[in-house]
């Protein structure tokens, strides 16, 4: 198959050789006109439904040759003949110089209806065609359509989806089926009429035996069978094999379903063909399976074909079951001696995609900034994402700000707290039945630390309850939980029908938490007169912000949560940051917030939790009240309190510094992993390491061995046990 | 480029029958029914709603940019349809943000303000 292009349009390179194309070559037809196959051998289709000429174009694998038209210099490498196209690699040791990939557009498109393929009868639908370079990658639900065009990608939208799509040649299933220069009726059409020389062609159909090839691996004879059982070999350059079509309807697998139409010749029953049974004959030409493979899966018990594609491979490969669908059904109906089965499903990418074009327009969670995010990078804060917020994690030295709130005072932005307020005739109702702890006994101008619980009793949350009238409460939650919490919230209230209204204030109001022994000295400085008690809340003007200030304690030192409207954030915090510099002000960060509550011993949920742990299993269980007759979790709780204890939440001490949190626990008796830390801080006040974490084994040990040493299980909270300076 | 600027206004959960029938006080108000039983009032100074357990709240937590026709361009990074009807309220992601559209004269762009430098640079503006 060798001929000079009439019309060169130019070079491509095939292995690092040029190769000349003639206009409107696609990569393939270039490759077969100089002699040459673009893969290893196999029927081709030239079509895009086998996965016979696939290799790298331009740098990306598994590319079907035949769809894509050949540019001066376009790049082709073959795939290895029995291995996997080398993955990019980069040096992992260097992440800047990690290749940039190029950003893929997306065009979005709605439409009343969509065609897949050539469907004459559809007028003012958007027809999507392979034949001029629209290449569905797959149908959705909804339905979608993602297709691959020439400059990007598409999202089409459609209320409905015709799929058109038409007929695929049925390949050959035989010895020497694997051979190059074997080629479908139409692809031996498309050659021909790009005045590709074929050379000697040999045309055969259902009667095909096998084909015999050279050491090139190139097809030599085409090989039938006589009435009388003789062998009769053709010789030949080229083989035509025609054994009849099948439906192309990989796009109308992959999503049934009223919406989605398969027409014309897609919807119609062919002929399969005859069943194959030569053992090493190729059945599916990507996975490399043969009849044989079918028989030894067949045999173990796989005989469904949903079955036997997975545990034989045949047809997982780049073409979907284009090649070997029809074998496989034969197959199996003549295994059975019954109907066909139904095709199988389609996984969702027809076609392969990069990942740049799978992510194309994809945007990642977007990451929410308080009103103080510029003064925190004007103060030097190095920040970073956490619960979904941007957050100061710290200011450039975490043990002053640590000192700071110890000794002095200190102030953080906890503007990203969860904010709800509740309101109705039936709040208290609500919040009973919600919570485990009392509410109805909370005094307006009070406030109760809750966990929120889910119905097994494991812990979701946990925030304060604060009380400002009869029927109205201030709720808060944990920054990454307040979505979830509300979510609930709302969802429990109206399955019960109670008359309560939810506000969500998260994003409404920012918060500055100022704490440390000097915090009341400040406030009053700024015009708080009268601070609340620990566990009081009023509403005062601080530096002529309006701020709903809490009194409440996640440092151990006295502290104040100013609530306020985001507009006063930034005055609010230079006036703190002005009137405190003779105290020693300073802001903090979250790593000394996390080293400060870990001296304290609080839970951060989420941090320290995982997705069924109870309050027992934290030590928390005063903060679940089970003589009330109902709260979400209580039956659970109830129940599993009569079980042995299996885990539990720890605090743990040793010298020296301070492991890595996420560090494993070990037994001092046999090294065995019995646990792992989940908070850790070298302590500057106590001058050691200090650890919380969990120990899933039992009898639970006094000690234990973190990051190589020797730590001994200690009662938390490991400052302040009684909890004084935070009243103070 | 369009600015996103912040905006005052008034927050309200009630009744739905409530809300339907709120009398919203001042000048060039917007009022987007976020909820059946929630409202925005762009511009509000104040608000009379039938519900005695009503939260009404002052609301600086939004910004807002006025779009020309120029709007249905944000249809680009959405994958739900932009409205085109005139009154018609959306909400989605654009971009990968939550964000509302509110179909007029100009047409409000609305963003919480946490979320507004995130959208700022994914649409370049």
């Amino acid at each position: 198959m060798t001929d000079a292009p009439a019309d060169v349009g130019g070079r491509i390179v095939v292995d690092g050789r040029p190769i000349e194309f003639a206009n409107g070559d696609s990569v393939a037809v270039a490759i077969l006109r100089a002699g040459e196959v673009p893969a290893h051998g196999g029927c081709l289709c030239l079509a895009g439904d086998c996965g016979n000429c696939l290799a790298e174009v331009d740098g990306v694998a598994y590319v079907r040759t035949c769809q894509v038209v050949a540019r001066p210099g376009t790049a082709v490498e073959r795939h290895p003949l029995a291995a996997k196209p080398e993955l990019p690699t980069t040096d992992l040791r260097d992440l800047t110089r990690f290749p940039i990939a190029t950003a893929v557009t997306v065009r979005r498109v709605e439409a009343p209806l969509a065609v897949v393929g050539r469907e004459p009868s559809t007028r003012g639908a958007v027809v999507l065609d392979a034949q001029v370079g629209e290449e569905v990658v797959g149908v959705y639900p909804g339905p979608s359509i993602v297709a691959r065009e020439l400059l990007g990608m598409l999202h089409l939208r459609a209320e409905e989806v015709v799929i058109a799509t038409g007929t695929t040649e049925i390949q050959p299933v035989c010895p020497g089926s694997d051979l190059a220069g074997i080629l479908t009726p139409r692809a031996a059409e498309r050659l021909t009429e790009a005045r590709v020389d074929l050379g000697r062609v040999a045309r055969v159909g259902r009667e095909l035996v096998r084909f015999d090839g050279d050491d090139r691996g190139h097809v030599t004879a085409v090989v039938t069978r006589d009435a009388d059982g003789t062998d009769v070999a053709t010789p030949c350059d080229t083989a035509v094999v025609d054994l009849g079509r099948a439906p192309r309807d990989v796009l109308a697998r992959m999503t049934p379903g009223d919406v989605v139409r398969v027409v014309g010749s897609a919807a119609e029953e062919h002929p399969l063909p005859s069943a194959p049974t030569v053992p090493n004959a190729v059945v599916c030409p990507c996975m490399g399976t043969t009849v044989g493979d079918l028989a030894i899966a067949w045999d173990k018990g796989y005989q469904d074909l949903e079955l036997l594609k997975r545990a034989s491979w045949a047809g997982l490969g780049p073409c979907q079951g284009g090649a070997c669908l029809p074998h496989l059904r034969s197959w199996i109906a003549a295994r059975t001696g019954g109907p066909p089965p139904d095709p199988f499903t389609a996984r969702p990418a027809a076609r392969q995609i990069t990942l740049a074009e799978a992510a194309a327009d994809v945007a990642i969670d977007a990451f929410r900034r308080t009103p103080l995010h510029d003064e925190h990078l004007a103060l030097g804060a190095r920040m970073d994402r956490f619960g979904g917020w941007w957050r100061p994690w710290h200011y450039g030295d975490a043990v002053a700000e640590y000192w700071a709130v110890r000794e002095g005072v200190s102030i953080g932005d906890v503007s990203t707290l969860g904010k709800l307020v509740v309101s109705g005739p039936d709040v208290v109702e609500a919040l009973e039945r919600i919570y485990p702890c009392h509410v109805a006994d909370i005094k307006p101008g009070r406030s109760r630390y809750a966990l929120l619980l889910n119905e097994r009793g494991h812990v979701m949350d946990d925030g304060m309850i604060l009380r400002d009238a009869e029927t109205r409460f201030t709720l808060t939650f944990t920054s990454g939980g307040a979505a979830n919490a509300e979510m609930w919230l709302r969802d429990w209230i109206e399955t019960w029908g109670l008359r309560v209204h939810v506000m969500d204030r998260t994003m409404s109001l920012a918060a500055i938490n100022v704490t440390g022994p000097f915090a009341k000295r400040l406030l009053a400085r700024l015009g708080l007169e009268e601070a609340p008690r620990f566990l009081g809340h009023v509403r005062a003007e601080i530096a002529g912000v309006p701020c709903h200030v809490m009194r409440l304690s996640f440092t151990g030192e006295t502290a104040f949560e100013l609530h306020h409207p985001l507009d006063g954030s930034v005055g609010l915090w230079r006036a703190l940051m002005d009137r405190g510099r003779d105290l020693g002000i300073r802001p903090h960060g979250l790593q000394a917030l996390f080293g400060l509550r870990l001296e304290k011993g609080h839970v951060i949920v989420g941090m320290d939790t995982e997705l069924d742990t109870t309050p027992r299993r934290l030590g928390m269980d005063w903060a679940v009240r089970m003589e009330k007759p109902a709260f979400i979790g209580r039956a659970s709780l109830e129940r599993t309190a009569k079980l042995p204890e299996t885990r539990r939440w720890f605090g743990f001490s040793m010298d020296g510094q301070a492991p890595t949190e996420g560090s494993p626990i070990r037994s001092v008796e046999n090294g065995e992993i019995i646990g792992n830390v989940t908070g850790s801080w070298t302590s500057p006040l106590l001058g050691k390491a200090l650890m919380l974490g969990w120990q899933r084994r039992t009898p639970f040990a006094d000690k234990v061995e973190i990051d190589g040493r020797q730590a001994v299980v200690t009662p938390t909270p490991f400052y302040d046990p009684e909890g004084h300076r935070a009243r103070a | 480029m369009p600015a996103l600027e912040p905006v005052d206004g008034l927050r309200v959960v009630a009744t739905p029958a409530a809300l339907d029938g709120a009398r919203w006080e001042g000048a060039d108000v917007d009022v987007l029914r976020i909820a059946p039983d929630e409202a925005l009032g762009i511009g509000a100074t104040g608000v009379e709603v039938d519900d005695a357990d009503a939260i009404v709240e002052p609301e600086a937590g939004f910004a807002v940019a006025l779009l020309g026709p120029e709007y249905v361009s944000l249809g680009a990074h959405t994958d739900w349809p932009i409205p085109d009807e005139p009154g018609a309220l959306a909400q989605g992601k654009i971009a990968g943000v939550p964000a509302k559209v509110l179909v007029g004269d100009p047409t409000l762009l609305v963003v919480q303000t946490a979320y507004v430098d995130e959208l700022r640079e994914r649409l370049g503006w």
